[in-house]
């Protein structure tokens, strides 16, 4: 049985041979001395021809084995030529770490802003966007802010060159309110997002822009309480379970009885800090019941429906939740800040 | 606003309560008290002391060791001043004593006094100065006092400041409490008191007022009321320490015993007042006018000189003007130390003719505050008689009989008809008819109750914001307190199912988000120049910050570019950012919104490394391909399954570029930013920049195609190599080959591009991987090589290729 011990020592000689491949061009010897048509593999199964017929289905049965099995080590070989990773020297070190790539993120305002939405999408509010570049009926008068009111000093505006006076950048998304009213009959349940602009210097307070979260609910018998409800909702959510609110009785143009809501400061636990000013409490947002003139101003009947809206600013929120302290860090987009989020 | 608390209690009894009591109550009725100071506790452990000795300290040539008297104990002060002398009486800090003002401390933080050695001499103490204890800017030496103080005086007694005030912060809708008596009514409501009712003692004296003085409201519709009074015989000068202190202790500068009875009655009641020198008004007699024609310029008390337009008020006699109604007095009628006449003026004019005349002139002053938020109309006789109380007392002056008031009618309470039901439907409470009336009247609102159920309420003249009933409502839930209110919380489940917003939007961000992409936002404000010179069609602020935000932003390239300047300085250079963003201009045609457009965009911002550094393999850069890489993937995943990308050289923006076709309509720009542009930032590696149209793009976007059944039978892939002309596009040979595959065509990629040896000069080599496949069977070697056959013949007509023979 001397062919048998061909097909064994071939097995043993083309392995190690295999285990010295270092070059392609080492690959392609390798590949003309055994694999080609007339290597040695070719060569034996010549040899086949020749012997018994009994014997031929056992050593062909061998042959066609060590045929696969060396083309496979053969592929599996020469693929590893190519890099130089280490796994092609047997030594594999899983202890360095993976190739860096880059990991996105969405800016924390948006993160901030997607969870607001989605706190008040799961209670059925819808979502509804504006022009940022308004004219003065919707951010200001619609809104119950008469001309030469001083109800208009409390938002510094900008005025666009154009038409003086009449354009402005919208002090608040509280005109996509009207827009909304306007085009819709009640009831209305809807969320409205949007950058926002103030005339005021820039500083670690404030900035020329921000972003706010405007709600708005008109129904038949909306009440304050539910109002107050649905705030307290928002806040256990966006906060936590343990977050105490204050109302506290304040004034806007189109909200009748109007307040500020105020949480506890979570960061003294209320005993009063820097950031609560010694307060106790840090103002969330301001809200109301809206306000008859409102109503006129987009045709509502006012004996009908009554209606909530509130309003909070996405930077403030996302201040106070991670204690930055700086509010023109989000807009300097510094890596080193975007990445914390 | 200060408040005084002193002074509240002559206006209402807050015996027992404590100041934080009085400010969180204030605060939860809506006058928001933003802080309160306490002088008598802030001065504790101050004292006034008498400095005995000075002499040289032994170790420091700049200090003195100083023996002071601090009422029965000397101590030995270590003290530093270049004025410190024996003799003087001056203010001392005990051990124990917080020190207002660090005056070494850049923050100026307070610090507690210890006994301690300085340069080896124990200090028991610290003589203060102005700085130090706040009460002023001076600290190049230690306060010194006169003659009149003690040893041994508390500081907070020698200083009249035993008293609180509040920092009041008010919403325009409450003027009625830009007054201590505003804020003691609110008060009296809060904790259940009465308010104090002060006689105003008053003795007239000489001939009637109506013989010297005559006034003509010319423009009653600006002057619903003008009332005045006149004082003869007064002496003006320093106002005694009680009415100093008392303007004082509201941060109001004393002036003299004239100027400041008129400011301290504003203060208490607030009616503004205006005191005239009546020997200055010609004719002695005042008209409430329109200005003339010529009447352009006046001069205010504070000497400038006003612009005057022809809706203002003014005050004239018969000659001039002699002050700005409701806004500031004139030099040409002011009180001076020979005044000897007094005319009061205790008027109400026009809130919003006020606040125009306030705006134009650039000037708002304690009146024109109180003017444009509304003054109780009502109010102008008590201001009257109180302020001639005070004068007279003051000044010697003897009160004229009578009293000049031109009213345009009677002020009278207002009626508003409130309903039970809809009291408790907007509060979401049940309150009883009784309980509403006790809250109203508790605020001064007399009720009437008509039936069970409706309440007639007369709103009395200070409180102009209260019109309809909505606004009884609010006062109802603002006094009987929204802490009261019981949360409700059982929303109807009607879904507002109109309103979807733009979940695109939020799609993109996370799809970019998931591809390594850090979302930005950048100012939408921009230096004119910038904005025009992207788009001169931009829109500019008519009132900007400064001239780095007088525009708005026409493209987001420039934030991005800052952007990377700035991570650039921090040592970051690699990044991949996007930003969501509108971008506004003015359009030709009217719009929604005047005739401007606000486009909402997104861009892409590629610079640094692509594929950072790794322990086997080298970094690549950022190229125009990637990319491409990420505008396919943005254009894939809105499943657009065609687009085209023309290239241009050099642009004003870039200096290789592409602009992007879908259906023919040019839907973003983008490419490597030119150097110009990142020399101005010091940006000085590449930046890959794309800006696409959301419009647009989230219009052609495909919604969910009908489900397709999945390949039944497997595709062939096949290579392809051709040797073409070296400027032949490869986007072309992609389309020859993929419309000659036709019905079998599945995917293409290019997978090798090469020129150089073996390969004719001028030419390249350009190897393609298709996959082809078939819906009814697997493909044989006859449909391949039937392919194969069709592309050659395709490519050599098209781009003269040579097809590559595969060598097996």
């Amino acid at each position: 049985m001397e062919m048998l011990e061909e097909i064994q020592k071939l097995k043993d000689e083309a392995t190690s041979a295999l285990g010295t491949l270092k070059s392609t061009d080492d690959a392609e010897n390798f590949r003309l001395r055994y694999l080609s048509r007339k290597g040695a593999l070719a060569q034996l199964f010549e040899k086949l021809k020749e012997v018994p017929k009994e014997n031929k289905p056992a050593l062909g049965k061998s042959l066609n084995e060590l045929r696969t099995f060396l083309e496979n080590e053969f592929e599996t070989s020469r693929n590893n030529l190519g890099s130089k990773s280490p796994t092609s020297d047997g030594s594999l070190d899983l202890s360095i770490p993976g190739r860096k790539r880059y990991t996105g993120r969405k800016h924390p305002l948006t993160q901030t802003a997607d969870e607001i939405k989605r706190i008040f999408t799961n209670i059925g509010f819808g979502i509804a966007d504006g022009p940022e570049i308004e004219d003065d009926y919707h951010n200001f008068e619609a809104l119950n802010f008469p001309p030469d009111h001083p109800a208009r000093d409390m938002q510094d505006t900008f005025f666009v060159k154009s038409e003086e006076g009449k354009y402005v950048l919208r002090t608040h998304t509280s005109g996509v309110q009207i827009r909304v009213m306007e085009n819709n009959k009640p009831p209305v349940r809807v969320m409205m997002p949007g950058r926002v602009y103030r005339n005021e210097a820039i500083s670690a307070r404030s900035y020329c822009l921000f972003h706010q979260v405007e709600g708005l609910y008109v129904d038949k018998n909306v009440s304050l309480a539910e109002l107050k409800g649905t705030i307290a909702y928002f806040a256990k959510e966006f906060f936590n379970e343990e977050a105490k609110l204050r109302f506290r009785p304040s004034y806007f143009p189109f909200t009748e009885p109007s307040a500020e809501v105020d949480v506890n400061c979570f960061i003294c636990g209320g005993k009063g800090c820097k950031i609560c000013k010694y307060s106790g409490w840090l103002e969330i947002m301001g809200c109301g019941m809206v306000d008859p003139n409102v109503f006129k101003a987009v045709k509502y009947d006012e004996n009908e429906v009554s209606g909530y809206a509130f309003g909070m600013g996405i930077e403030r929120l996302a201040l106070l939740r991670y204690g930055i302290d700086d509010i023109r860090l989000f807009f300097e987009n510094d890596l080193r800040f975007l990445n914390q989020f | 606003m200060k408040i005084s608390r002193k002074w509240l209690q002559q206006l209402v009894d807050l015996s027992g309560v404590k100041d934080d009591d009085i400010a969180s109550r204030l605060t939860m009725l809506g006058v928001e008290v933003e802080s309160y100071e306490n002088f008598a506790t802030k001065y504790d452990g101050f004292i006034v002391g008498v400095v005995l000795e000075v002499e040289k300290h032994p170790n420091a040539d700049k200090l003195k060791v100083c023996k002071v008297d601090v009422g029965g104990e000397v101590k030995s002060i270590v003290c530093g001043a270049p004025n410190v002398a024996a003799g003087q009486k001056v203010p001392v800090g005990l051990v124990g004593a917080m020190v207002p003002h660090n005056q070494h401390d850049p923050d100026g933080k307070p610090f507690q006094l210890t006994r301690a050695k300085i340069r080896g001499v124990e200090s028991e103490g610290m003589i203060c100065s102005a700085n130090e204890l706040g009460l002023g800017d001076d600290k190049s030496g230690i306060m010194v006092f006169d003659g009149a103080a003690n040893q041994g005086t508390p500081l907070s007694d020698y200083l009249g400041l035993n008293d609180t005030v509040f920092e009041i912060s008010l919403t325009p809708n409450r003027a009625d409490c830009l007054s201590h008596l505003g804020v003691a009514r609110e008060l009296a409501a809060a904790f259940s008191k009465k308010p104090i009712q002060k006689r105003v003692k008053i003795t007239e004296d000489g001939p009637s007022i109506n013989e010297s003085v005559k006034v003509d409201v010319a423009a009653q519709d600006l002057c619903p009321r003008y009332s005045a009074r006149l004082v003869r015989k007064v002496k003006v000068g320093p106002s005694p320490k009680w009415l100093k202190d008392g303007v004082e202790s509201v941060g109001i500068r004393s002036i003299n015993n004239v100027v400041d009875a008129t400011n301290f009655v504003m203060l208490e009641l607030g009616q503004p007042l205006h005191a005239f020198d009546l020997k200055r008004i010609t004719g002695h007699k005042i008209i409430v006018r329109r200005p003339a024609k010529d009447e352009t310029k006046f001069t205010t008390l504070d000497a400038k000189e006003r612009n005057i337009t022809p809706d203002m008020v003014m005050i004239c006699d018969r000659e001039k003007i002699v002050a700005i109604g409701g806004v500031m007095g004139g030099m040409n009628s002011e009180i001076s130390e020979d005044t000897t006449e007094v005319l009061i003026e205790s008027a109400n004019f026009n809130q919003s003719s006020i606040r125009r005349t306030s705006k134009a002139l650039g000037l708002s002053t304690e009146a024109s505050y109180r003017f444009e938020r509304g003054v109780d109309p009502n109010l102008t006789i008590r201001a009257l008689d109180r302020v001639s109380e005070i004068i007279a007392q003051t000044s010697g002056g003897k009160l004229a009989p009578g009293i000049i008031d031109i009213a345009a009618t009677k002020f009278l309470p207002k009626r508003v008809e409130l309903h039970v039901d809809h009291v408790n439907r907007l509060l979401g409470t049940r309150l009883a008819t009784g309980e509403i009336i006790r809250v109203l009247e508790s605020i001064e609102i007399p009720c009437d109750k008509k039936s069970e159920t409706v309440i007639m309420c007369s709103v009395p003249t200070f409180r102009g914001d209260i019109e309809r009933d909505v606004d009884l409502i609010e006062e109802v839930g603002r006094v009987y307190g929204y802490e009261q209110i019981a949360d409700s919380f059982q929303t109807k489940l009607n879904f507002d199912t109109r309103f979807h917003g733009n979940t695109s939007l939020d799609e993109l961000r996370d799809l970019l988000a998931g591809a390594g992409f850090n979302e930005i936002m950048t100012n939408s404000l921009q230096p004119a120049d910038v904005a025009g010179f992207h788009d001169t069609a931009f829109v500019a602020l008519a009132n900007p910050i400064s001239e780095d935000m007088a525009a708005m932003r026409t493209t987001l390239l420039p934030g991005a570019l800052q952007t990377v300047g700035v991570n650039l300085a921090h040592g970051l250079k690699d990044m991949k950012l996007f930003e969501i963003g509108r971008v506004y201009v003015v359009s030709e045609k009217e719009q929604v919104i005047g005739r401007f457009v606000e486009s909402p965009k997104v861009s892409i911002v590629l610079s640094g490394a692509a594929d950072p550094t790794s322990f086997d393999r080298k970094e690549s850069k950022f190229d125009i391909f990637d990319l491409k890489t990420e505008i396919e993937r943005l254009l894939t995943f809105l499943k657009l399954d065609s687009w085209d990308f023309i290239s241009y050289d050099t642009t004003k923006e870039y200096e290789q570029s592409l602009k992007l076709f879908v259906n023919g309509m040019e839907l973003g720009i983008g490419g490597r930013v030119g150097k110009a542009a990142l020399q101005k930032l010091s940006v000085d590696q590449d930046v890959y920049f794309a800006e696409l149209d959301l419009t647009s793009l989230l219009a052609l976007r495909k919604s969910t195609k009908r489900f397709k059944t999945l390949p039944k039978f497997p595709f062939a892939s096949i290579d392809l190599s051709f040797i073409v002309e070296g400027q032949t596009p490869a986007a072309e040979m992609m389309n020859a080959l993929r419309n000659a595959a036709g019905e079998m065509f599945r995917d293409i990629s290019v997978f090798d591009i090469y020129s150089g040896e073996g390969i004719p000069d001028g030419k390249k080599s350009i190897a393609f991987s298709m996959a082809l496949g078939s819906e009814e069977r697997t493909l044989n070697d006859g449909d391949i090589a039937g392919f194969i056959e069709k592309a050659e013949k395709t490519m050599k007509v098209k781009f003269s290729a040579e097809l590559r023979r595969q060598k097996n």
